[in-house]
This record gives structure tokens, sequence and C-alpha cells, in this order.
């Protein structure tokens, strides 16, 4: 090689790392949608404080990019049967939303695009991106299913623990309570009377008695739905510890609080009603609303207690994936969308507006621990959460089903804890059973 | 010719309105019994197969299944016999002569609750009978009753249903047997009145007969209705507490739109279709005999 090629050859390498900076550096959101501008992307969302703070940003986002982004809202009790309805019939979603424990479902049936096909494209994927940015216990349940990440979070929640600081220490507390045990056998009796209540704990017949009452009373005191050879873990001592404490605690909670919901729980502790409940991050924004809540500037918020086997608080929230039966252009928009939605740019301007980021970098900004009370008993709880909080596989609706009903019938005292967890746990075997988990058919991955 | 012409025309006015029965009706029911003998679950779509008539077994074999369908029936005995009362009381006093402008207001807001949808039914029954802000017990305490608990207890839960079903659907009842009473010829309710003054003989030998037919309609689509109840127990309890309100149409619709199990559902509805047209038949053989 003469010298000149020699030059030539380092001439041509150098004008091409330049380039490929220079890539690097241009990428900008408005050019790699240039090529899908005018492009409609069809999206479920939930008519929900994060989701309203989507739809407040998202002209920025149509208005750099072309793309329009035409969004159903519904409740969270049919975007699930919608979803799955649109995708069996190959309808017009571009976009999943998935709650944690649909993943499973909707990887399995291929339903949905690993973000691999996405994050290889240099075109399509923000420098900027930075996947190890989000709490890894949020991507992992949130998004990802198997060991393949699919979606990105979008509506984030941790249980967390919301007290009425005023009745707590008109009680003669100067904190909340740090165990459950001490939740129930220190501040129940002292905050239980006149009318008033130490605690509410959601427990209505849908997904709340299965999540938010059920699951939740299993992990702290170390019990689970499954064991390690997925069969009923229901009737071990630590759940049925759990459970015990759940009907216990009954004693200091309001009567009929099968009938609670969300909206019920969260109105009992706004008007004063119940000093402590255990509800999602989401709840925030009305619990300190003064038009929203009676007892606003009493709010405060705190880690969920711990039990004997840890704080393992409740998790929920939601991913945006790209859904397998859009178009080329429609899954590169709809890429768009997600990685807009959840970035880091974004995440304070969404935090602001009511969403709750999974961004880890966020909660570092100064001033937003202080600004959002929230914030610290988040983080806390995102760095103890179990991923199967509830299980995530495609059975799930099925076994939540059989929860609801008999959860509500054990708090009821129509059947005992032990018999109730035994039914539960006959039933939820047969439907994995069929489902192939025991004949190997299936991976045991929840 | 003419008989072809005949045809035609039979055929053009009947070609609409059998397609459009076809369509809306007899082909998604055809659907439906082909579904029900599939192992077809909509969240493992690869997974579907043939099963001829397991669901069938599964579904006669299932003791939640048979509980909704105890419950339905309770829900029917307890509340159509009391609708019937009620609306055969409020059509008899307005079949009687006078305050003609009182009764033209009764008939018009006896509608009202017929007209209002089921959901909003349930929805408005949901935050009226809640225990503690609800404008039932806060009524209640004016009389010095306790708040009750209806919806967080199976037993007030199930009554709240029966009494919120009652209230809906008596007017309906009233107004159809205000309908038959207008069928019977004035000159016979007049003779009658001249032969006796007891309501209850002229309403036994003289109006029952003619409101025959009307009750007859009342109790198929009373029946029809019950079995079929979902929106108004769904917004209002979601089949629960526990079970204390999961109606049989509650149950299917939890089994296909929660459970994913549409083969299972189908099988379900295509039972409870045919109990309905039994029921149906039932009536129409034990009950109903043409006036003459």
């Amino acid at each position: 090689m003469t010298f000149k090629s020699h030059i030539s050859a380092v001439a041509l390498a150098a004008a091409s790392l330049a380039g490929l900076a220079g890539a690097a550096q241009a990428w900008s959101l408005e050019e790699a949608a240039k090529p899908y501008a005018g492009t409609v992307v069809d999206v479920v969302f939930l008519d929900r404080p994060g989701y309203n703070a989507i739809r407040e940003m998202l002209p920025e986002f149509e208005a750099a990019t072309g793309i329009t982004i035409n969004i159903t809202t519904m409740p969270y009790e049919n975007a699930l049967g919608e979803q799955v309805r649109d995708f069996v019939a190959g309808g017009d979603l571009d976009l999943a939303l998935i709650d944690l424990v649909w993943i499973g479902n909707f990887a399995e049936n291929g339903w949905i695009v690993p973000i691999e096909e996405f994050t290889s494209n240099p075109d399509l994927v923000d420098p900027e991106l930075d996947l190890e940015d989000f709490f890894p216990l949020v991507l992992n349940a949130f998004g990802a299913w198997n060991g393949v990440v699919y979606g990105l979070p979008i509506d984030n929640y941790s249980g967390l623990l919301f007290y009425n600081r005023c009745m707590l220490e008109e009680a003669g507390f100067d904190r909340p309570p740090e165990t459950w045990e001490e939740l129930k056998d220190v501040y129940g009796p002292a905050l239980t009377g006149d009318g008033r209540y130490a605690f509410a704990l959601q427990s209505k017949r849908n997904e709340t008695q299965s999540a938010d009452s059920f699951a939740r009373m299993l992990w702290p005191f170390g019990g689970s739905f499954l064991n390690a050879e997925f069969r009923s873990n229901l009737n071990s001592p630590e759940s049925q510890a759990g459970l015990q404490f759940r009907q216990e605690l009954m004693a200091y909670m309001p009567p009929g609080i099968v009938a609670y919901d969300h909206a019920e729980t969260v109105n009992a502790l706004a008007q004063g009603d119940v000093a402590m409940i255990t509800e999602w991050s989401a709840f925030y924004t009305t619990l300190v609303s003064p038009e929203t809540s009676k007892v606003a500037d009493c709010i405060e918020v705190a880690p969920e207690p711990m039990g004997p086997a840890g704080r393992k608080p409740a998790l929920g929230g939601f991913s945006l994936a790209v859904a397998t039966q859009a178009d080329e252009a429609e899954r590169a928009a709809g890429w768009l969308f997600i990685q807009w939605a959840t970035s880091k740019a974004n995440a304070e301007t969404y935090l602001r507006k009511g969403g709750v980021p999974a961004r880890q970098s966020v909660y570092q900004i100064p001033g937003i621990a202080e600004e959002f009370k929230f914030v610290p008993a988040l983080v806390e709880s995102w760095q103890e959460g179990v991923p199967e909080f509830r299980p995530r596989f495609a059975e799930w609706p099925t076994i939540s089903e059989i929860v609801q009903e008999w959860g509500t019938k054990m708090m009821l005292g129509e059947v005992s804890i032990e018999d109730g967890a035994r039914e539960i746990g006959t039933r939820m075997e047969a439907v994995l059973e069929d489902a192939g988990y025991y004949s190997g058919e299936k991976p045991l991955v929840q | 010719m003419t008989a072809r012409v005949r045809r035609r025309t039979i055929l053009a006015f009947l070609g609409p309105a059998v397609t459009a029965l076809a369509a809306v009706g007899i082909l998604p029911l055809g659907y439906a019994v082909w579904k029900s003998l599939h192992d077809f679950n909509l969240t493992r779509i690869a997974r579907q197969k043939f099963v001829g008539l397991d669901n069938y077994v599964a579904v006669l074999g299932d003791p939640v299944f048979w509980a909704a369908v105890g419950r339905t029936a309770m829900l029917f005995v307890i509340a159509v016999p009391i609708q019937i009362a009620l609306g055969l009381m409020i059509a008899l006093v307005l079949h009687r002569p006078g305050l003609g402008f009182w009764k033209t207001l009764t008939r018009l807001s006896l509608v009202l609750p017929m007209a209002t949808t089921y959901a909003v039914v349930g929805l408005l029954a949901q935050v009226m009978l809640n225990q503690k802000y609800g404008v039932v017990n806060q009524m209640l305490g004016w009389i010095g009753i306790d708040p009750i608990n209806f919806i967080g207890d199976p037993t007030n839960a199930f009554i709240a249903v029966v009494l919120w079903d009652i209230w809906q659907w008596t007017p309906f009842v009233a107004l159809v047997l205000l309908a038959g009473l207008s069928t019977v010829p004035p000159e016979i309710e007049e003779a009658a009145r001249l032969e006796t003054k007891s309501g209850w003989t002229i309403l036994r030998h003289v109006q029952l007969p003619f409101l025959v037919p009307s009750l007859v309609a009342v109790l198929i689509l009373r029946t029809a209705d019950t079995l079929k109840l979902f929106d108004m127990p769904f917004t209002m309890t979601r089949g629960g507490p526990g079970s204390a309100t999961e109606f049989i149409a509650v149950l299917i619709e939890r089994v296909g739109n929660r459970q994913f199990d549409i083969g299972m559902a189908a099988a379900q509805s295509i039972i409870m279709l045919a109990i309905t047209i039994v029921l149906a038949r039932l009536y129409i053989r034990l009950f109903y005999r043409e006036v003459r």
C-alpha cells in the first residue's frame, strides 16, 4: 500500500466515522419520523392521570412528526377484552397497552413485537433511549416476558401507604406503622372508633380483590400463589398466615369492605373516615388536592408496611408495545411514539402533568422528592417489589376470577381460610394443568 | 302468471325480513352452536380443537353454573309475582274512570324506569345504596334506622337487586296489563258491575280471562329478561359479594369475556336458550287460552 493510498484509507475511515458520529449527533425525532408522516397509530388508553398527561403532551409529538396517535379511551375492566378481541380478529390496534399481568398472554400469542426490532435499527432508536435508566424491576415486570423486552413502562404504580397524619397525631403516633403487625395490633385499636376506622383495604370482587387485597397479604408474610413446581402454595403456613392476618385486620376496617373498590377506599381516606390505606401511587394527586380531599393537608405517604418476609409491596402498571398486526410504517411510527412518551427528556414533564415515570434519572432531579411527597416511598418500593406479585402468564385472568370469588367468600366468612385457599388451589391447578404447564408443554414462567 | 307474480310479491315482502333475521339472529346462533362444540379460548387460539359435546357435559356438571341458575330462578320467583301483583294494582287503578290528568301523568311517569338504561340503573343503585354516603341510608337515618350494608352483605345485595328489578319492571307490567284491561268489552264490565259490587268477583270472572294473554306475554318477556339480566347487577355488584348476585348472564359474561373461554360460554348460552324456549312453550301450553 502506498502512502497515498494509506492516506486515502485513513481519510475514508475518518470520514465514515465522522459520518456515523454526525448521524448519531444528528438523530432527531423529526428526521426519524419523516418517512412515516401521515401515519395513524391506533392505541387504547385508560382514563387515568398518566394517560391524561400523555394526551396533554401529545400535540408536541404530532407537530414534530406528522404522526397521528388515535386514542380510544376505555375503563380498565374493558381494556383487556377489547385488545384481545382486536388482536384475535386482526383489527386496527397498532400498539398494545399491557398491564403487567397481561404480558405473558400477549407475548405467548405473538401479538407484540420485541423492542429489539427497533433498537437494532439506528434510524429509529434514539441515542438517548438508555434502557438502563428504567427501574430494572419495572422494566422487567411491566415490559419483559421470558427474558425478552417487548414494551416500555408507561403508567407505573407501586403500592404505598397513604395516611392521615393528623388522625395519627391525635391518637399519639408521630410516625406511620412500619410493619403490618404493628398496624393491626397497635394502630388498629387506637384509631378505630366513633365511626372511624384505622384502615381500609379495597377488596371488591374484581381485580381489586385478587391484586390489591389477596396478593397484598400473601407476599409480605412469605406466601405466594405458586411454588417452584407451579403447584398451589396457598395452603403453606406463610400464605395461610397472610390470609389469616387479612381476616383479623378486618376488625379495624369499615363494614362492607368487600364492596370497596379504589374509589370508595380513596374517598374514605379523603373524607377523614379512615386513617390509613394502601393504594397505588397514581392516587396521590387525588388525595392531596383540596378539591377532592377534605384532609389534603394531612395526607402523608410512606412505603407499605413490612411483613415477616419483608416489604414486598403491591406492584402494578402498564407498558406500551408495538402490535404484530401493525404494518411496517405503523410499527415504526408506533415505536417512535412509545420511545418519545417514555423518554428521559419527557419524564419530568410527564411527572408534572400527573404521570408517574419509571425513569430513575427524573427522581434524582433536585427538588423533585420534596415537591412530590410520594417519590421517596415509590423509589424504595421499586427496589423491593416482586415481578410475579401476580403471575403474569396467560392464565392469570382465569385464575384471578377464581381468586376474586373465593377470596371474597373468605372475607365474608362463607368459607374458612384453609378451605378457601384449598378451593382456589385446586381450581388454579386445573387451569394450569389444562394450559400444559405440568405436561411440560409450557415452561414454568410467571 | 298470476301465481308467479304473487310468489315474487311474497318473496319481495318477506325477503328483507328473513334476510335481516338470518343475519342478526340465525347466523350468530349457528356460529355460537358451532363454537360451543370447540375448545376455543381467545388466549390460546392455536390450541383450538373440536371437542364435540364436552363443553355441554362440563357445563351440566358444573355446580357454579347450577348455582347461578338457581340464583336466577330465585330472583324470578321473588320479583315477578311482586311485579305482577303491584302492576295489576296500578293497572286497575288507572283503568277506573275519572282523574284524567293524574292518570295521564301516572302513565307518563311509569315509562321513566323502563326508559332508564339498565347499566345506569345499576350505577345509580351503587351510589344510592352506599352505606356511608348513599341517599337511601341517609333517609333511613331520618327515621332512626342504622345504615344498612346493602352492597357489601351477600343477602342484602341480593335483596337490593330484587328491589331494583321490581322498581324498574313493575311499570312495564302495569302498562301491559292496562292494555289488557282495555280489551274487556265495556258492556260486559258494566253489566258485571250492575250484578255485583265485589271488585274481586269482577276481576276474577270478567277481567282476568281477558288479561290472560297479557299475563302470558308478561311471563314470557320477564322470564327472558330475568335470564339475560346482566347490566344492572354487573354495574351494581359485579356478581358479588362472593357469588351472591352472580346470575346466569353475569356468569356467562365472566366466562366468555374475562376468562375468554368462548366455547364454554357458548355452551352455557345455548343451554340457557333451550331452557328459555321450554319455559316459553310451557307458559303458552299451561296458561294461554283464546278468549272467546
